[in-house]
């Protein structure tokens, strides 16, 4: 007996399964091309575009609902916060008025020693329009994008410290990666002995790690992280994180330390976006190199990849 | 059943993108169900012959662009998942209540488990049992709001 097709009785197109391959096979294609060759970021933008008015739909009723709240807000608060603003305000500009003689006092010093001008780094006030859509990923969505001349690699801070960085531009938002996600990398320096480190987070929970430091490297808990500003991207002396757990493991070279950030990574709305320096100075140019190649590097993607290389901690 | 037409898929379809797309934060954001994937599965279920694998394949890119993540990983995650509907579609009718939302949280499962190897392969790391609740909450949406609309009846109980 010969086993012939039976011919179809509705045209369904082609087989369920050659649909299946032939989906598979464009989405794998289409994964390969995003992850190793970096082709589809303009495709990636002209639909976030397009996408924006329906963000902005999604995004009205907690705006709404804030706005709500502001207004409704009591008097009596309203004049608690003014007046511990006031006095915030007055302590802060009585320390940024000795702030201000040391700078000139550190600026004639460094003519002195005919040593680098430090550049000052304008910022921008950016507001978190909502988190990441990937819970497993820290990453926040801010308000501010390409039409507002942000560029990728950008630090982001708060109040308190280093928040993370700026990893991908939209036209009218970019997506900050916080410093507690795995992929960012941060060069950072202990502040009581000037230690170098580099910085990771942990990517799990709101925690950064210090990998790769001996385990008889001189460290204490309650140690604070600043960063060391040789990436050229953050401004040297930021805040980033404290040291909360120290395990010398006698089986590891590595000592374990985890550390808990300081800034307020997961409770502000309006965060500062540090513009990268453009430096031109003759001394500045090892940095400015460092920060092109992080730039470069932030726009592929992964922007912890290049601050791995020039900040090796070993001593 | 009424003949469809394509608008209220694409409709639905919108909608559902707004609703992933709404600001959730904290325990909100990891209980989240995907609700892209829900409709695509109750369209898929309802009217296979307008909603097909390319539909889920659609919707999937759609969502991989809002999310933000690795281009086309929701898109394979949601085609294998079609697959598996809509191969066992016709069977559904024959379904009891409980058999039904087992197979759908069955898919909704497959999807998940389909991100995390591809995860795996991009060089993330295991998370935990969380990862796994968008399932159930999905399972939970369902049986609420599209399992009562979904048309098939469940065969009368002999007894």
């Amino acid at each position: 007996m010969q086993h012939h097709q039976t011919p179809a009785f509705f045209l369904r197109g082609p087989s369920l399964f050659i649909r299946l391959v032939f989906f598979a096979a464009l989405s794998l294609l289409l994964m390969a091309t995003d992850s190793r060759l970096h082709y589809l970021v303009e495709i990636r933008q002209g639909f976030m575009a397009l996408l924006h008015p329906l963000q902005k739909i999604a995004n009205a009723p907690s705006n709404l609902y804030s706005i709500a709240q502001e207004y409704l807000v009591t008097q009596k608060t309203l004049l608690n916060r003014n007046r511990q603003l006031e006095q915030q305000s007055l302590e802060q500009s009585a320390k940024l008025q000795r702030f201000k003689s040391l700078e000139v006092e550190n600026e004639n010093l460094r003519n002195l020693l005919s040593a680098a001008q430090s550049i000052p780094q304008p910022a921008r006030l950016a507001e978190i329009l909502h988190m990441g859509r990937d819970p497993f990923n820290h990453k926040v969505v801010v308000n501010l994008g390409a039409r507002q001349n942000i560029v990728a690699g950008q630090a982001v801070v708060d109040a308190a410290g280093v928040i993370g960085q700026v990893t991908r531009i939209y036209p009218f938002s970019s997506e900050v990666t916080l410093i507690t996600d795995k992929e960012l990398a941060i060069p950072v320096q202990i502040e009581r002995n000037g230690l170098r480190a580099i910085a990771f987070g942990h990517g799990r929970d709101t925690t950064i790690d210090l990998p790769y430091l001996p385990a008889n490297v001189d460290i204490r808990k309650g140690d604070k992280l600043v960063t060391s500003g040789i990436d050229g991207v953050y401004p040297a002396g930021l805040a980033v994180a404290e040291v909360v757990l120290i395990e010398r493991n006698p089986n590891s070279p590595f000592a374990r330390i985890v550390s808990k950030p300081i800034a307020g990574i997961e409770n502000n709305r309006q965060i500062l976006l540090i513009s990268i320096p453009k430096t031109e100075t003759p001394a500045g140019t090892a940095i400015n190199t460092s920060a092109v190649a992080n730039k470069a590097a932030a726009e592929s993607k992964y922007p912890a990849s290049s601050v791995k290389p020039h900040a090796t901690p070993q001593r | 059943m009424p003949p469809l037409s394509v608008k209220p898929i694409y409709f639905s379809l919108l909608l559902a993108l707004l609703c992933q797309l709404l600001p959730w934060t904290g325990f909100g954001l990891i209980l989240r169900p995907d609700f892209v994937l829900l409709v695509v599965l109750y369209w898929l279920l309802r009217a296979p012959n307008i909603c097909n694998i390319g539909t889920a394949w659609m919707a999937g890119l759609v969502v991989d662009l809002a999310s933000g993540g690795l281009f086309g990983q929701n898109a394979l995650a949601y085609v294998f998942t079609a697959y598996f509907a809509l191969s066992y579609q016709r069977r559904l009718a024959l379904f009891t209540i409980w058999q039904q939302a087992g197979f759908v949280f069955a898919l909704l499962l497959l999807t998940r488990i389909t991100l995390l190897i591809l995860k795996m392969f991009a060089g993330g790391e295991i998370p935990g049992w969380g990862y796994f609740l968008p399932s159930i909450s999905g399972i939970l949406l369902w049986q609420l709001v599209i399992f009562p609309r979904i048309g098939v009846d469940a065969p009368p109980h002999k007894n």
